[in-house]
């Protein structure tokens, strides 16, 4: 899984790194390397190459469109993921919290039920079977 | 008072089929529309089997089947279930910085202003895909020519790949700093002290050493021959 990633990891940063080293040339650009910016241009067209590649590998990795809102803003993705994390776990006790007050209630409901209808609360014992209290 | 089962409609038992339209069928997972409502011309097994089965429930004919304890509810730390203490740990343990520099932080330019700003958004990428052919061809001698460029620097204003966002020094840094500064604030004000001390201390003593050589200077001096005969004679003595 993992491999994946860091082949892609690796051609993106010899791409970013070419548009570095290009953007040098270009900045200051000296009629003696145009032979050096053709060269670059043309490595950039294999890096978009070698990226595109890699995009067989990863068909199926989807990726939540709210990171790139997140890197649209300047802001880092990871605190995406921290967001999901805390949503996560604060949705689960929330839950949680609603099955342990579900089950207090029925417990205290047979409870309640067996001593007015005992007859029928036995039967209905009996059918479901003896469980273990909350 | 009444009795439970009269209570919840067990005294007359419903409609069979309308008990199947509510989906509260006994022991009927089918559902509504699973199967034909029981009509006069319908067999009479499917009645029986439904009698029955209300038969051995009584007068729960309510009751459902409770889901399996198997099943993965709220009720279990999912964060735990699927391993990711770990990332939890990393996100949420400890402060993830804001900026998106500090994610990438080797990235030329300017990567922390919003992207709208330079109409560079990913989003705006996925939403207007760009018109171009679905493969990279390598460019040609002739398209090459295209990319010729004029001799000297680029202006000002379109140096973005030099403008980095501006770092902060890490705490590493600062100690290293302090270490290597010895105790900057405190010890020159000290030594300052110390200096002037030890200068006020050896004030008098460099006046009375000047005094000695100025007084010896006076003695061989020749303008003040007396001084140095009476000296000289009361030496002889």
């Amino acid at each position: 899984m993992a491999e994946k990633f860091d082949s892609l990891e690796e051609q993106l940063e010899k791409f970013v790194e070419n548009i570095r080293q290009l953007g040098i040339i270009v900045s200051d650009f000296q009629p003696s390397s145009q032979a050096g910016l053709n060269q670059k241009l043309n490595f950039m067209v294999t890096g978009l190459q070698d990226i595109d590649k890699c995009r067989q590998q990863l068909h199926d990795i989807s990726v939540p469109l709210e990171v790139f809102e997140y890197i649209d803003q300047g802001r880092n993705p990871q605190l995406y993921t921290k967001e999901c994390l805390e949503r996560a776990l604060a949705k689960n006790e929330q839950v949680k919290g609603k099955i342990d007050t579900m089950k207090k209630f029925k417990s205290l409901l047979i409870q309640e039920l067996t001593k007015v209808f005992p007859e029928d609360m036995a039967k209905y014992k009996a059918i479901r079977g003896e469980e273990p209290p909350p | 008072m009444e009795n439970f089962s009269a209570l919840f409609g067990g005294g007359e038992p419903p409609p069979p089929a309308a008990a199947a339209a509510l989906g509260f069928g006994p022991g009927k997972p089918g559902g509504p529309g699973a199967g034909p409502p029981p009509a006069a011309a319908a067999p009479p097994t499917a009645e029986d089997a439904a009698r029955k089965a209300t038969a051995a429930i009584g007068p729960f004919y309510l009751m459902r089947e409770l889901p399996g304890n198997m099943e993965l509810t709220g009720s279990t730390n999912l964060i735990t279930h699927y391993n990711l203490e770990h990332s939890y740990n990393k996100f949420c343990g400890k402060k993830v910085k804001e900026k998106l520099s500090n994610f990438l932080p080797d990235l030329p330019g300017m990567i922390d202003l919003p992207g709208s700003h330079d109409n560079s958004s990913l989003r705006s990428l996925i939403e207007k895909p760009p018109i171009c052919s679905s493969s990279f061809n390598p460019i040609t001698g002739t398209m090459l020519t295209g990319f010729r460029l004029h001799a000297g620097p680029l202006p000002e204003q379109c140096r973005l790949m030099h403008i980095q966002p501006p770092k902060k020094k890490n705490k590493h840094k600062h100690k290293q700093s302090r270490t290597q500064d010895p105790v900057p604030p405190e010890t020159p004000s000290d030594s300052d002290h110390k200096k002037k001390k030890k200068k006020k201390e050896e004030d008098p003593e460099r006046k009375r050493k000047k005094k000695e050589k100025k007084k010896k200077k006076n003695r061989h001096s020749p303008e003040h021959p007396g001084v140095g005969s009476s000296q000289a004679s009361s030496s002889l003595r």
